[in-house]
């Protein structure tokens, strides 16, 4: 029989080494601190057959305790909160017991004859394994203390690694959530891209934010043009007024609307943040939200997180105005080309040939289209009608007027009217069908069959020049009167007639050419440069010259052209 | 079109909406037709069933969002049921298990009305 001492305590310490062991291999498998915890309690009392016993946590910052477990009749009860603290010193001694830690009893509130277990990692002081006494009143021996105490070690570190394990498990779940939170915005950038009807991004935003954020009350405003509206709207009473939406245009970028007291608006829906969207550091979006279903608050994560989506939607809805807006302008353009190519067709082509002489005429606009004319029209009686023009204004108003201009005269020229009556006529009915800052400068003037004589009238165009053989100033063809549509014809239109002689070149030009402006707009290219032009070029034919012309006007201004440059060139052979 | 479709049956008084595919930003105005339907006509005890749900988006849930409280507030309700674990995971990470009955099996959610 093996009843000797050393026997009996070898068996003691193979069976205390199995439990340890076991105990260890259960804790450290073990994630759930209650398990450890309620294990510690369990086998420490039945091993030492004591009766009462609990566990305290230690909650950090909150200077007290946790009952955590609490077994044995009249001590505190599990969950309840015990308020006390101790100095450092206690929580570095692993195991407390003895007269001179009564004080720590009494705090507790537990017999002096209790042994309390530090329960730490090497860094982290958790709690207490509490103790009473034995039922034989016997203390505890030696070995018995070092067997709890490595029992407490064991299961600190078990603790320890569960909450480590929750807190990863913590950091996992936030990870994800970032993860999905990044996955939306992607997804939504990619829907949205391949969106251009405002309202379903606007839908989509909504159910976007609705989901992510889980709220009910939702509103997105925006200022298109200035002009504040309410664009997509969630679980929200009544829209708000403009005065409202000026409100909350008018607050911070992040409105936490706790401090806002006077918007009715954002109390009847229980607004509780905003988030104002900017667009070139302008403020044209507000987003609302609602209280979260889950009872968090916002943090800077989902602030963040509202205005990436927030500025994600505001984007494309930004797209999706400009790109109405290239159509609008895409469309403008192709009327302005077809609105050239009709206005081209009103200017004589090929030009009609006079016999006897050369003719050469251009028409430059400076637009697509423009206010500038001329014609050349050949008459039943063989003779020639030469026509130039320059309606005020540019661009489309300007060609209106001026193809108003083309069909009066060519409704006018086979007529039986003298060139005055004809241009009293017609200014009468510009007059009358435009409005008052509208006119047009007007020179026509027919050139008899024979070639000899060239009677016109000149209605307030700059005057054409003739340059006689041999002569280098011009003689000016001014004759006529005021200028169509300034007031109605009250004196009539005169004319005159100019004798043509073999050598002679007429000039006709529009404004575009003598006021053609240097890069500088210092300086016009006036009569002069024009009269010198023609001179230096004389010998040409008439192309040569209105292309020297044209050239000469072209190094003048470096190639910017602000009007239309309309010329006809005459040379009698 | 994306690959999604619902179709509609009806158990006794409840509403059951198969819905399949994916539930994103295109396909969410489908979701929110047919809720917007059933709750004109007073179907207000509504199962969603999720077997067929291959992926959903925050735009898809946002959809259900925007309707729980009008069908509570009529006295019923939308209950999800039958998802796969990626689609209940996405609910999971937005929390909508604290605000809809998801159940495993469709058969659960009609005895829970």
């Amino acid at each position: 029989m093996n009843n000797s001492p050393q026997s009996n305590d070898e068996r003691r310490s193979r069976f205390e080494l199995r439990t340890l062991l076991e105990t260890s291999r259960l804790l450290i498998e073990s994630q759930d601190p209650d398990f450890v915890l309620n294990n510690l309690l369990l086998i420490t009392m039945g091993k030492l057959l004591v009766p009462k016993g609990m566990i305290l946590i230690h909650k950090p910052g909150d200077a007290s305790y946790l009952v955590s477990k609490s077994k044995g009749r009249d001590w505190l009860t599990e969950g309840s909160d015990l308020k006390v603290e101790f100095d450092q010193k206690l929580l570095d001694t692993s195991v407390i017991h003895g007269k001179k830690y009564s004080t720590v009893f009494d705090a507790i509130g537990i017999e002096k004859e209790s042994i309390l277990f530090n329960l730490k990692t090497s860094n982290h002081h958790l709690g207490f394994l509490c103790l009473g006494p034995k039922g034989t009143k016997q203390p505890l021996t030696g070995g018995e203390i070092e067997f709890i105490e490595s029992l407490s070690i064991i299961s600190s570190v078990a603790i320890a690694n569960s909450r480590m394990f929750k807190e990863l498990r913590h950091i996992n779940r936030r990870l994800d959530r970032k993860v999905h939170d990044l996955n939306t915005l992607l997804e939504l950038s990619k829907d949205f891209n391949m969106m251009v009807d405002r309202d379903e991004i606007a839908r989509v935003f909504k159910f976007a934010m609705l989901g992510q954020m889980l709220i009910r009350t939702f509103f997105f405003a925006l200022d298109i043009d200035g002009k504040r509206s309410i664009i997509s709207i969630s679980g929200i009473k009544d829209a708000p007024t403009d005065e409202d939406l000026d409100k909350l245009f008018g607050m911070e970028d992040i409105a936490r609307t706790d401090d806002v007291k006077d918007c009715a608006f954002l109390a009847d829906n229980n607004i509780d943040l905003l988030i104002g969207l900017r667009f070139q550091n302008e403020k044209i979006g507000v987003v609302g939200v609602g209280p979260r279903a889950t009872m968090e608050g916002y943090g800077d994560a989902e602030i963040n997180f509202l205005q990436s989506l927030g500025n994600l939607a505001l984007l494309t809805i930004q797209k999706t105005l400009l790109l109405e807006e290239q159509i609008v302008k895409k469309r403008m353009e192709e009327e302005l080309n077809l609105a050239k190519t009709i206005q081209e067709g009103l200017l004589p082509s090929p030009i009609p040939q006079i016999p006897g002489m050369e003719i050469a005429a251009v028409n430059v606009s400076s637009r697509q289209v423009g206010g500038d004319y001329f014609d050349v029209l050949k008459l039943e009686d063989n003779g020639h009608l030469l026509a130039i023009a320059d309606v005020t204004g540019k661009g489309i108003p300007a060609s209106l007027l001026m193809a108003n201009l083309q069909s009066m005269l060519h409704a006018l020229a086979p007529l039986e009217v003298t060139l005055e009556d004809a241009t009293g006529r017609i200014n009468d009915i510009i007059y009358e069908n435009t409005p008052s800052d509208k006119f047009i400068t007007f020179f026509w003037g027919k050139i008899t069959d024979d070639g000899k004589t060239f009677k016109y009238t000149n209605a307030g165009h700059n005057p054409p020049m003739v340059f006689k053989k041999d002569q280098k100033e011009p003689i000016l063809l001014e004759d006529g009167g005021v200028i169509l549509g300034a007031v109605p014809t009250m004196l009539p239109y005169s004319s005159a007639e100019y004798k043509i002689e073999e050598g002679d070149l007429l000039v006709f030009f529009t404004d575009g050419v003598t006021e053609a402006m240097n890069p500088e707009q210092t300086e016009e290219y006036e009569e002069h440069r024009l009269i010198d032009c023609v001179n230096a070029n004389r010998d040409k034919d008439a192309n040569g010259i209105m292309n020297a012309i044209i050239r000469d006007i072209n190094h003048f201004s470096n190639n910017i052209q602000y009007d239309d440059i309309t010329m006809i060139i005459l040379k009698v052979s | 079109m994306k690959n999604f479709s619902i179709a509609k049956r009806q158990v006794d008084q409840i509403s059951v909406l198969d819905i399949s595919g994916e539930l994103d930003a295109h396909t969410a105005s489908q979701l929110e037709n047919s809720l917007k339907a059933l709750i004109e006509s007073k179907n207000i005890k509504i199962i969603v069933n999720c077997a067929k749900l291959d992926y959903i988006a925050s735009a898809g849930l946002g959809v259900f969002m925007a309707y729980i409280e009008d069908v509570r507030g009529l006295g019923g309700d939308i209950k999800l049921s039958n998802m796969n674990d990626r689609v209940y995971n996405v609910f999971d990470l937005l929390g909508f298990p604290t605000l809809y009955d998801i159940v495993d099996d469709e058969r659960d959610a009609v005895k829970a009305f």
